[in-house]
């Protein structure tokens, strides 16, 4: 079976029109994705990451190497049936509503009629904005726009999903709700390959992420594997009383070669904390 | 991947470009450019009272006032025609770019060729509408305003004892003065004229990042256009070479020559235009508008975003 993504020795030199130094956004950069994965490639802002996107959906030509998805060139107009886009930061046109943005990109997919109006009520309803289908886009807020933004990706039913930042900019709890999204994609078996900046969110939903620094790949692996600490093992207990915990100390020192280095109460994130106040609190 | 499906992403697919063309016209539309038809009423109902100099002869009694009336529609037709064609090319694909809806299109199974005809197609339609709005317009202040010229003037011949051969005449040449056929012609070649300077922004508009500089561009592409053929007049002359033949031929086409449009001003006259002369200036806008195009194409497919 073909890769979702295949990109092999990535290298992209932009040359300033008006003369000057040749940029290297992009260095030999190589990444297999398998079909269904969730993959988060990461790193600081300028390092390429946006620009191995660009390079794989074709909005830049690669100065060597070659892209691919799902066995097709990346930089011929059919692979694009099978590829889903959310940019950072999408306008999108404000002029239209949220069914008649839906509605554009799927005429665009070739889509008609029922299909189409099936669809677009479908996607709607999967990023949350059933409510808000009439509403002119120049009326929605940061949150609203990325998840119809995600609709629009995923308006032709692709079989993978770009991302870039699709968090970017959006409070915490529209980003939870992306996040949730993004996981109910890998559910549909839907592979994804995003960026972002949030280490959390891309440690919460990827399979395997890449570390990307200065246009170069200097880390890839399951993610499981790269945050594993080799040598320390974790055991949470819930409601242990003040002498197992003694037991278990005295047990662990008397042991050779092991020691116990932190007990505690293990902490919440910040995140977690916003949402069960604001969020799960209306819940009835 | 089936054939069928295959053959759907091949460049110039009616369908697409059709959904490209509408969305870009509904665009256009919410922007608020058809107010300019509420400018445009107020400037043709205005010409009912103004009087332009024409020579007072008895023969051209009341004739005014069609003068007026064709002077001024045809007059803002061209410049509301112009200036749209210019700045709403100009401005679509730098906006698409900017709010980056330009990379959610392209990243669909859309051929850049398809993208650029739909734009085009798109404020050449709304050219289209907005001219049919505005003739329609002209012509209904146009009807009785010629039949009162032709009860004045037939008034006056019979007060002079016209024969019936003489007051047929008249009466022709009163009709073609008013919204005939001819005068649908001239508003179709304004139409020609503008499809030919969409298509010169939309070529400036893939190399520039910019409206502004598309649009000072293009009115310098426009100002050269009608003199250009006295400019090739001056420069290469009628005994020139072979050399100056094709330098001229490559000017005409790097630069639309725009005085080829200059037959609305002797249809306005009332003087009528030939067939020929509407198919040769036909022929031309198509070969103006499908070499631009085919530039626009080969500088925006290898264009990287």
């Amino acid at each position: 079976m073909d890769s979702a993504v295949e990109i092999q020795n990535l290298t992209k030199v932009f040359r300033p029109q008006m003369g000057g130094r040749p940029v290297k956004a992009v260095d030999e950069v190589s990444i297999t994705i398998a079909p269904g994965e969730v993959y988060g490639l990461i790193g600081p802002n300028g390092s390429g990451k946006s620009t191995t996107m660009k390079a794989l959906l074709g909005l830049v030509a690669p100065t060597s190497g070659t892209c691919r998805i799902f066995g097709a060139d990346s930089l011929a107009v059919d692979s694009r049936q099978d590829v889903g886009f959310l940019p950072e930061n999408p306008y999108f046109y404000k002029h239209l509503t949220g069914a008649e943005t839906l509605a554009f990109y799927g005429k665009l997919c070739g889509l008609r009629g029922r299909a189409l109006k099936d669809r677009t009520t479908e996607l709607l309803e999967l990023v949350g904005l059933t409510d808000a289908r009439d509403r002119h886009l120049g009326g929605y807020s940061k949150g609203m726009l990325q998840r119809i933004g995600l609709a629009q990706a995923l308006i032709q039913e692709p079989r993978l999903a770009i991302l870039d930042e699709p968090t970017a900019g959006v409070d915490p709890i529209g980003s939870r709700q992306i996040r949730d999204l993004i996981l109910s994609l890998k559910d549909r078996g839907i592979t994804v390959f995003l960026c972002s900046h949030l280490l959390e969110q891309v440690q919460e939903v990827c399979d395997r992420v890449g570390i990307i620094f200065r246009g170069r790949m200097i880390r890839e692996g399951r993610l499981d594997d790269l945050l594993a600490i080799e040598d320390q093992t974790e055991i949470i207990l819930r409601d242990a009383p003040a002498d197992l915990l003694e037991e278990i100390a005295a047990l662990v020192a008397a042991r050779e070669g092991a020691s116990l280095i932190r007990s505690g109460r293990p902490r919440t994130t910040l995140e977690r904390l916003f949402l069960r106040e604001t969020v799960e609190r209306e819940k009835p | 991947m089936s054939a069928a499906t295959t053959t759907a992403y091949r460049p110039l697919n009616p369908r697409r470009i059709l959904v490209l063309a509408r969305h870009t016209f509904t665009q256009l539309v919410r922007m608020k450019v058809f107010y300019f038809l509420a400018v445009f009423a107020v400037v043709v109902i205005g010409a009912n009272f103004l009087e332009l100099p024409t020579d007072h002869l008895p023969e051209n009694a009341g004739t005014e006032i069609l003068y007026t009336v064709k002077n001024t529609s045809l007059g803002c037709m061209s410049i509301f025609s112009l200036v749209l064609a210019i700045v709403a090319t100009g401005l679509l694909l730098p906006k698409d770019v900017e709010d980056r809806t330009l990379y959610t299109i392209l990243a669909k199974p859309v051929p850049r060729l398809d993208y650029l005809i739909g734009k085009w197609l798109g404020v050449v339609a709304l050219i289209f509408v907005s001219l049919m709005a505005m003739t329609l317009l002209m012509n209904l202040v146009l009807i009785p305003h010629t039949s009162k010229v032709m009860e004045l003037q037939i008034g006056a011949a019979e007060f002079a004892g016209a024969n019936a051969e003489t007051k047929a005449k008249i009466a022709e040449d009163v009709r073609a003065l008013g919204p005939t056929w001819n005068l649908q012609a001239a508003v179709l070649v304004t139409f020609m004229r503008a499809m030919v300077l969409a298509a010169v922004a939309l070529l400036l508009s893939t190399f520039s990042t910019s409206t502004l500089f598309t649009a000072i561009v293009g009115f310098l592409v426009l100002f050269i256009g009608f003199f250009q053929a006295d400019a090739r007049e001056v420069y290469f002359g009628q005994d020139t070479g072979l050399a100056g033949k094709a330098a001229s031929g490559i000017m005409t086409v790097i630069l639309p020559d725009l005085q080829i449009y200059n037959l609305i001003d002797a249809i306005v006259e009332g003087k009528v235009l030939k067939a020929l002369d509407l198919l040769k200036v036909t022929g031309i806008t198509a070969f103006y508008c499908v070499t631009y195009l085919f530039a626009s194409w080969l500088v925006f497919a290898r264009k990287e975003f």
